[in-house]
C-alpha cells in the first residue's frame, strides 16, 4: 500500500490551493479527483469576476483554476484524475479505497485528509415543487454544464427560480445564447445573490426579478409546458388565490447549494446544521483528528478567493498535523454567538490554547444596517468593526489575533 | 376452507338478477342522479348517465359491484371531466406491418413481460407491444416494490390466490434474473390492546389464504428487529414472507429474459384497433402497422378495459386509484429493516393497505402510498398536500425520520375494477383473446403466478392449431447489468481489468460506472433516454438527483446511438 502524509480529496479551487500549500510545506501528498479534469465547478464558470481579492484581476473561472493548476504542476503536485474515493476507514491513520480505470480498486494510507470536494445543488424536490415530471427542469449548474462544456442548448423559454448567484449568471448566459428568460423568481423578499450580479446579469439584460414569489407546480408530459407561480408570505408559505400560469419550456433551479459531506458522514464527523458542513476548529480540523475541511465542502462561499484561502489554511495545519510525532488530545470550545444575529460562523469551535492569527467567516442572519461586530475573548473586546450593511448573501471575513484566551464570543450591536 | 379459484370464470345468464338490477336502478336514481340507467350486458352491469362529480361516478360503480354480476361497466360521465385522456405513441411507421405471430402480448408492464417470458419457454412466436418508449412506465415503475405476503386480499379471490403463489415464486425468479430480492417481513403494528380482535382475524385470514408463518408479536419481539419503532406501539402481527424487489428492474429483467429467449418487443407501439371475424381477433392495428396474431393477451394495465372494448369484449371498467409516495435519503435507511405500518380498527381491511414504511431493496425508506379516486389514468402529478399527509401519517412509526429527509416523491395510479379482483381468464366471447386485466396491488407480487396460468391458457389455444413444445434451449438466467460498486474488491478489480469503463465513476451519489451506463444502452431492451438509464442502473437516483451525471449520460447515449440530445432528455424520447 502506498503511503502519504496527506491526501486532498477534490481539485477545485480549494483542493488545488491546499495541494500547492502542502508542497510548500514539504510533505508527501496526493490529490484525488473524480473528474477527468481538475478545476472543479470553475471549469464551467466561463463568466469573469473571479480572483478580485487574490489577484486584483477579473478572471474567468477556467483562468482562475488554470493559475492554480499551473502552479501545482510546476511544484510537481501529483493529481490522480478520474479516481473515485469509494471508502475511508480509520486505522492508526486513514486507509482510502480508491477506484479508477487504470489501477482498478486500490488502497492508500495517509496520516491526514483534506476534504475539498465542494458542494452540490439543491433539487426541486427538496423545495416542494409538485405537479408532473416533464423534461426541461434543470438545476442551474446542470444547465450551465450543458451550455458551457457540452455546447448543447436545449433551452428556449426559461423561468429561473431562485436568485442565487448561479441563477443570476445563468439568466445572463441563457439570454446571450438566444433563449428568452421570462424572469427570476425569488421566494424571499430580498435577492439571494450578490448585488453586483443583480445589476450585471438582470438589470443590464432587462430580465425581471420577482421577489416573494415562487414556483409551486409544473405542467407538461414529455416536456415542460408551463409553471404555476404563487406569491408567498414572509414564512415562504404560498398565499391562496395568487397563482398565475407562466408558459415556458425550461425551469432553471438556483435554490441553494449543499456542501458534499458524504465522506465526512461515513466517518461519523459531526456536521453543523446551519452550514451543512463539518464542525471545525481554528485549524479547520473537523471533530475527527486528522480530517480537515475547506472550501465549499466546509460552507458555501460566495467568493472563490475565500475558498482557496481556506484550502491553504487547512493544508498548513494538515501538514503540521502529519509531521507531529506525539499528538496530544485537543480541547475545544464553542464559538459563542446569538442565532438571531448570525446565520453562521466558521470555525464553529476554537481550541483552548489557540494562539496567533485566526480567520473567521460569518454571515448575518438578516439584513442589518449600521451595526457593529464586537468580538470578546478572555473578558475583553479584542476586535470591533462597524458595517454600513450586513446581508446574509454576502459573507464577511475577519482576522483576529488570539492569545490562548480559551473562549470567544461574537456580538452584533 | 381454502378455495382454489384458479382459471374460474363465472358468467351470469341474462335476466337472472332482474329484481336486484331494478332495485339498484332505483337506488342510484334516488341517491346519486336521476339520469343513471342500469342495464345488463354479457354478464356485467352497465351504468350510463351524467352526474355532478367523479365521486358520484365511483359511488355508483361501487354500488353496482355489490350485485353478483361478473363485472361493472361504468360509462357514467361526470360533468366537465374527460376521463378518457391518454398519452398516445406519436411515432408512425410500418415496422410491424403484415407481421404474423403466435401470441401478441399487449402491455409491457410486469404482467405482460412475465407472460412473454413464460411463453418464451415454448416454441412460439411472441410479440410484446407497449405504447411507451420503455417497459414498465406505468403501474410497474410506480409502486413501492413490495412483494406482499398475501394476507390482506379477501380469501377466495384471485388476488389472494395469485398473491400468495407469486410471493412463493419471487426469490427464485429474482435470482435467475439477477435482480436484488430480500425477504424482509412486515410488522402490522397496533397501538391499542383492544385491537387483539383484529389481530386474531388477520391471523385467521392468513391461514385461509395459506400464508405461512403469520404470527402475533409483542412490542419486545418487534424491538429485537426494529429498535426504532414508536413508543406508542404495544404489539403487532408479523408476516415473515414479505419481500422487496425493485419493480422497474424486475420488469425490465423479465422483458430482457423474454428477448434473450426469442420474443420480440416493440416499444412506442400502441394498439389502435382490432378486426373481429367470427368471434375471433383477425388483425390488430398499431401505429407501426397492422399485425396478425393467432392469440392475443390483454395485459394493458390501466387501459385493459379499452383493449377489451376494441375486441368487443368489455365487461369491466378500470377506475384509476391514485397514490403518492415519498422516498427518503438512503442515509436514514439504517433506521428500518422491514415493512411497518400501524393499523387501527378503522383502517383495517380497507381497499388500500393505507400505506406504511417500506425498506426498499435499494436501501431507501419509502413512505406511503396514499390511495384516492380521481378520473385520470395517467395523472402522475404530485401535490404538496397529499405528500405532506402521507409523511405526517407514516413518519411517526419510526423514531428519527423527518420530513426533511425526503429526496423525491412520485405518484402512480392503480388499475382497479369495481369488483376489486383480478381478471385472469380466457374471453368468453372472443375465442383467441385472454385477459390479464384489472391487475393492481398486489399485482407486482402476483405477476409470476398469473404468468404461469395465462401461459397455460395460451398454450392450450396454440395447441389447437400447432404443435407446442418446451424449448430445451431456454436460458432462464439473465446476467443483467452488474453493479460494480456492490462487488468485493477482488471481483471489482477483475471487472475493471477486463473493461476499464467499469473503473470510471460517472454517478457519484450511487457510485455507478461508465461501463454500467454503456451496458444499459446496449442491453437487450436498450435504454435510450436518461430516464431509461436511470431505471436500469440507478444513475441519477441519489442525493443530487442527476444534477452532475445527467449531461454525461446524455452524451454517452448520443455517442452510442446518434439520437438527438433533446430526445434523450425527454420523457417519451429515445424513439428509433
Amino acid at each position: 500500500m502506498i503511503e502519504f502524509d496527506v491526501v486532498t480529496i477534490g481539485s477545485g479551487p480549494a483542493g488545488l490551493a491546499a495541494a500547492i500549500e502542502l508542497s510548500r510545506q514539504g510533505v508527501a501528498h496526493v490529490v484525488i479527483e473524480r473528474e477527468s479534469k481538475s478545476g472543479g465547478i470553475l471549469k464551467q464558470c466561463i463568466h469573469d469576476g473571479f480572483g478580485l481579492h487574490r489577484f486584483n484581476e477579473r478572471l474567468t473561472g477556467p483562468e482562475y483554476a488554470g493559475r492554480f493548476l499551473d502552479e501545482a504542476i510546476e511544484k510537481g503536485v501529483e493529481i490522480w484524475n478520474d479516481t473515485f474515493v469509494s471508502k475511508i476507514e480509520k486505522d492508526d491513520g486513514f486507509i482510502l479505497t480508491l477506484v479508477n480505470s487504470e489501477k482498478g480498486v486500490f488502497k492508500i494510507k495517509v496520516k491526514a485528509i483534506i476534504l475539498a470536494n465542494g458542494c452540490r445543488e439543491r433539487t426541486g424536490k427538496q423545495i416542494n415543487i409538485h405537479g408532473t415530471r416533464p423534461a426541461g427542469i434543470y438545476t442551474a449548474g446542470t444547465a450551465q454544464y450543458f451550455i458551457n462544456i457540452q455546447g448543447y442548448m436545449p433551452f428556449n423559454k426559461c423561468v429561473i427560480l431562485g436568485s442565487g448567484d448561479i441563477g443570476l449568471i445563468m439568466a445572463r448566459r441563457l439570454t446571450l445564447e438566444g433563449a428568452e428568460v421570462l424572469g427570476v423568481y425569488e421566494a424571499k423578499d430580498s435577492p439571494s445573490g450578490l448585488t453586483r450580479n443583480i445589476s450585471q446579469c438582470l438589470e443590464d439584460f432587462n430580465v425581471p426579478l420577482y421577489l416573494s414569489k415562487t414556483v409551486t407546480k409544473v405542467f407538461g408530459e414529455d416536456y415542460l409546458e408551463g409553471v404555476q407561480v404563487m406569491s408567498v408570505d414572509k414564512d415562504i408559505r404560498p398565499i391562496e388565490g395568487t397563482d398565475e400560469y407562466v408558459a415556458c419550456d425550461t425551469l432553471i433551479l438556483s435554490v441553494g447549494l449543499i456542501p458534499e459531506n458524504e465522506l465526512a458522514k461515513s466517518l461519523d464527523i459531526p456536521l453543523d446544521s446551519r452550514t451543512k458542513g463539518p464542525v471545525v476548529d481554528e485549524k479547520l480540523m473537523t471533530m475527527q483528528d486528522g480530517v480537515f475541511s475547506c472550501g465549499n465542502a466546509l460552507h458555501v462561499n460566495d467568493l472563490v478567493d475565500y475558498v482557496s484561502e481556506s484550502g491553504e489554511t487547512a493544508a498548513k495545519n494538515a501538514a503540521e498535523y502529519a509531521k507531529q510525532k506525539n499528538r496530544v488530545a485537543r480541547s475545544v470550545t464553542d464559538v459563542n454567538y446569538n442565532n438571531e444575529d448570525f446565520l453562521y460562523i466558521v470555525p464553529q469551535k476554537i481550541s483552548r490554547e489557540a494562539e496567533g492569527k485566526v480567520k473567521f467567516y460569518f454571515r448575518s442572519a438578516d439584513i442589518k444596517e449600521n451595526s457593529t461586530v464586537n468580538i470578546r475573548a478572555g473578558g475583553k473586546t479584542i476586535f470591533k468593526r462597524k458595517y454600513n450593511v450586513l446581508r446574509p448573501p454576502e459573507m464577511e471575513a475577519v482576522e483576529i489575533e488570539l492569545s490562548g484566551e480559551g473562549e470567544i464570543t461574537f456580538e452584533l450591536i | 376452507m381454502y378455495i382454489d379459484i384458479r382459471m374460474s370464470v363465472c358468467n351470469t345468464e341474462e335476466g337472472t338478477y332482474m329484481k336486484e338490477l331494478n332495485k339498484l336502478s332505483e337506488k342510484l336514481k334516488k341517491e346519486i342522479d336521476a339520469s343513471i340507467e342500469v342495464t345488463e350486458t354479457r354478464g356485467a352491469v352497465r351504468l350510463e348517465g351524467t352526474v355532478k362529480d367523479w365521486d358520484s361516478v365511483i359511488k355508483a360503480g361501487e354500488k353496482a359491484a355489490e350485485l353478483p354480476y361478473r363485472g361493472v361497466i361504468n360509462d357514467i360521465q361526470a360533468n366537465g371531466i374527460d376521463s378518457s385522456k391518454e398519452r398516445k405513441a406519436e411515432l408512425k411507421d410500418s415496422k410491424l406491418s403484415g407481421l404474423k405471430m403466435d401470441v401478441m402480448v399487449i402491455g409491457g408492464g410486469i404482467i405482460g413481460c412475465s407472460i412473454a417470458r413464460e411463453l418464451a419457454k415454448y416454441n412460439l412466436d411472441i410479440l410484446l407491444v407497449d405504447k411507451e418508449s420503455d417497459l414498465g412506465l406505468h403501474q410497474s415503475s410506480r409502486n413501492d416494490g413490495m412483494v406482499h405476503p398475501g394476507v390482506m386480499p379477501k380469501p377466495g379471490t384471485k388476488k389472494a390466490y395469485y398473491n400468495v403463489r407469486g410471493n412463493e415464486m419471487y426469490a427464485a425468479i429474482a435470482k435467475d434474473l439477477n435482480v436484488k430480492y430480500r425477504t424482509i417481513g412486515t410488522y402490522v403494528m397496533f397501538e391499542n390492546k383492544v385491537i387483539d380482535v383484529l389481530a386474531r382475524s388477520l391471523i385467521k385470514r392468513a391461514e385461509r389464504n395459506r400464508v405461512k408463518g403469520v404470527r402475533h408479536v409483542s412490542r419486545k419481539q418487534i424491538l429485537e428487529n426494529e429498535p426504532n419503532i414508536s413508543d406508542s406501539v404495544v404489539g403487532g402481527i408479523y408476516m415473515p414472507t414479505t419481500g422487496v424487489c425493485p419493480p422497474y428492474e424486475m420488469t425490465i429483467a423479465m422483458g430482457e429474459s423474454a428477448v434473450i429467449n426469442g420474443a420480440k418487443i416493440s416499444l412506442s407501439t400502441q394498439v389502435t384497433g382490432m378486426q373481429i371475424e367470427n368471434g375471433k381477433i383477425h388483425s390488430v392495428n398499431t401505429n407501426r402497422g397492422n399485425v396478425f396474431p393467432k392469440i392475443v393477451i390483454n395485459a394493458a394495465g390501466l387501459f385493459s378495459d379499452m383493449i377489451a372494448q376494441m375486441a368487443g369484449d368489455r365487461f369491466f371498467t378500470i377506475h384509476p386509484r391514485k397514490g403518492q409516495v415519498a422516498l427518503l435519503d438512503k442515509e436514514k435507511g439504517r433506521l428500518l429493516d422491514s415493512v411497518v405500518s400501524i393499523v387501527s380498527l378503522n383502517s383495517a381491511f380497507q381497499k388500500t393497505k393505507g400505506g406504511g414504511l417500506v425498506k426498499t431493496a435499494d436501501g431507501n425508506i419509502l413512505v406511503g402510498p396514499s390511495a384516492y379516486e380521481q378520473p385520470y389514468k395517467e395523472d402522475y402529478s404530485t401535490d404538496y398536500e397529499d405528500i405532506d399527509r402521507v409523511l405526517s401519517k407514516n413518519l411517526r412509526y419510526i423514531k428519527g425520520l423527518e420530513k426533511k429527509d425526503v429526496i423525491t416523491y412520485l405518484a402512480g395510479t392503480r388499475a382497479a375494477t369495481y369488483k376489486e379482483d383480478f381478471i385472469v381468464e380466457e374471453s368468453l366471447y372472443i375465442s383467441n383473446l385472454i385477459h390479464a386485466a384489472g391487475i393492481q396491488s398486489p399485482g407486482y407480487a402476483s405477476a409470476p403466478a398469473i404468468a404461469l396460468d395465462i401461459a397455460e391458457m395460451a398454450i392450450k389455444k396454440a395447441k389447437e392449431y400447432r404443435q407446442v413444445i418446451k424449448k430445451e434451449s431456454f436460458i432462464k438466467e439473465r446476467k443483467g447489468i452488474t453493479r460494480v460498486a456492490g462487488m468485493d474488491n477482488e471481483s471489482r478489480q477483475k471487472f475493471i481489468e477486463q473493461n476499464q469503463d467499469y473503473g470510471k465513476i460517472l454517478c457519484r451519489c450511487e457510485e455507478i460506472s461508465k461501463g454500467e451506463i454503456l451496458d444499459a444502452v446496449n442491453s437487450p431492451v436498450p435504454a435510450l433516454t436518461v430516464d431509461a438509464v436511470k431505471r436500469r442502473t440507478r444513475a441519477g437516483m441519489g442525493r443530487c438527483q442527476g444534477g452532475f451525471c445527467k449531461p454525461l449520460i446524455a452524451e454517452i447515449i448520443h455517442q452510442e446511438t446518434g439520437i438527438e440530445i433533446e430526445s434523450i432528455l425527454s420523457k417519451g424520447g429515445g424513439l428509433q
